[in-house]
């Protein structure tokens, strides 16, 4: 059991970490000119730390920046059609609005709550390679918290029509995109295939806040 | 799901199944003897999903009601510094057998390095509580007989969630056999006698490697937790973290997710 358990251990840094992370500062780069992916991502991370971390910070303002910064710097849509994989393809535009909804509240939810928990790690940029037979960019990313060991984090990076944008991260080998997706698909399956099934269970999350 | 590489053939796995079914108890029993049913669904390729889903329904009572409440109390009673000694010194006796799977890899320079660390950490490093070798240019790494027998050619299917040790497969469970039996230092420990029920060294090595594995997942796996499905969240995020330690991800930071990020066009 430890070694399944210590290798899911980075599971315990999710994206937050990478918002939250004080990076030595890049030059004073601003995401209006980032010129490549890895600067790209750690001005996104500086820029979290400076607008959430002021100590007076009330929690409704707090939350108010954090989803700003969010859906700029990711793709949100994109990450949430990923992950409801070949199900989009059969999802009614009703049953696919009202996901799209009810992920983008998610995910906002989720990677808040991991950001609380987490603002004081340190980030230090390890490689930005495209390995896969596409124009993702991954930067490879190296996360500590105090005296904990360190999280390898991988940072998939798209570039759009006009800027670079967050598509996925993988905490230690496991992606969250991929997670999820595999996740969703399962509560589909079980619901007898149906998209509703998924909604009924992610509208049980959302409105549970 | 980032498809680990698979070179095995249908007639090796096979080969290694039933020898797995010889080794192994009920859990892996019942999986060989599916192996060959028609899955319901081929990409989970858990082919007795309902049994795995009850095992992991008691696995997670006993975590409620033993491992949770453990590592919470640890965490509440060691400071930080020393929980972090405790990771080390738990990572540094898994180096000689670690060094042997590099070696059985294949993986030569990796096996130098896990020896290196092992030196340097037990003796400067007092007995493994203080990682000297990180900073000195030999970095963690982690290599178990599952992984081994992965580079051999052994697929990673079916998925089985075993009692107590958690998610797992034919694979791995072997694996699993392997690194209880023939690490180096439960022989030694053991002075030889690895049939034994094990010693105090033994026991309290395994057991605060649980406690402190589970303390360092305590966030993590409440993030699985909380999701839609918690079984198939950890499916897949044992899946994955299993092709990439496969992978040696850790070695080089070039080596990223393989996989393609696409969506189905409408």
């Amino acid at each position: 059991m430890k070694t399944v358990l210590s290798r899911r251990a980075g599971a315990s840094l999710a994206l937050a970490t990478l918002l939250a992370t004080a990076l030595p500062r890049a030059g004073g780069a601003s995401a209006r000119n980032a010129t490549d992916a890895g600067s790209f991502v750690t001005t996104l991370a500086q820029d979290a730390i400076d607008q959430l971390a002021a100590p007076n910070l009330s929690e409704g303002e707090r939350d108010t920046r954090f989803r700003k910064l969010f859906l700029d710097g990711f793709d949100v849509p994109l990450i949430a059609r990923f992950v409801l994989g070949r199900y989009w393809r059969q999802a009614t535009e009703a049953e696919r609005a009202e996901y799209l909804r009810l992920f983008d509240e998610l995910v906002v939810q989720t990677y808040a709550r991991r950001f609380n928990e987490f603002n004081t790690a340190r980030l230090r940029v390890l490689s930005v390679s495209r390995p896969n037979e596409d124009n993702d960019v991954i930067v490879a990313v190296e996360g500590s918290v105090a005296s904990k060991p360190p999280v390898r984090l991988d940072v998939r990076v798209r570039r759009g029509s006009s800027a670079y944008k967050v598509i996925d991260v993988s905490i230690e080998g496991v992606s969250m995109a991929v997670t999820q997706r595999d996740e969703f698909s399962s509560v589909i399956q079980r619901g007898g295939g149906k998209v509703e099934a998924l909604l009924a269970s992610l509208r049980g999350k959302v409105g549970a806040r | 799901m980032p498809s680990e590489t698979r070179l095995a053939g249908p007639r090796q796995w096979l080969a290694f199944a039933a020898r797995g079914c010889a080794i192994l108890a009920l859990g892996a029993l019942a999986a060989c003897s599916t192996a060959n049913a028609p899955a319901g669904d081929a990409a989970a390729n858990d082919p007795i999903e309902p049994f795995n889903r009850y095992i992991f329904e008691v696995n997670r009572f006993g975590d409620e009601f033993v491992g949770k409440p453990l590592a919470t109390i640890y965490r509440q009673t060691v400071p930080d510094p020393a929980r972090n000694s405790v990771a080390n010194a738990v990572s540094n006796l898994r180096l000689p057998w670690t060094a042997v799977n590099d070696v059985l890899q294949g993986q030569f320079g990796r096996a130098g390095d896990a020896i290196a660390r092992f030196g340097l950490n037990s003796t400067f490093g007092v007995l493994g509580l203080f990682d000297m070798a990180k900073d000195n240019g030999y970095p963690h790494h982690d290599e178990d007989f599952g992984q081994t027998l992965a580079t051999w050619g052994f697929g990673g299917d079916p998925y089985l969630m075993l009692p107590i040790f958690g998610p797992s497969s034919p694979r791995d469970t072997v694996g699993l056999v392997a690194d209880r039996f023939l690490d180096p230092v439960t022989i030694v420990a053991l002075d030889g006698d690895i049939t034994s029920r094990g010693n105090a060294f033994t026991w309290t090595r395994t057991g605060v490697a649980f406690v402190s594995g589970r303390e360092r997942t305590l966030e993590g796996i409440a993030e699985l937790e909380r999701g839609q499905d918690y079984y198939a969240a950890v499916r897949s995020a044992y899946r994955q973290r299993r092709a990439s330690d496969i992978r040696n991800e850790d070695s080089d930071a070039t080596i990223g997710p393989r996989f393609r990020f696409g969506v189905d066009t409408d």
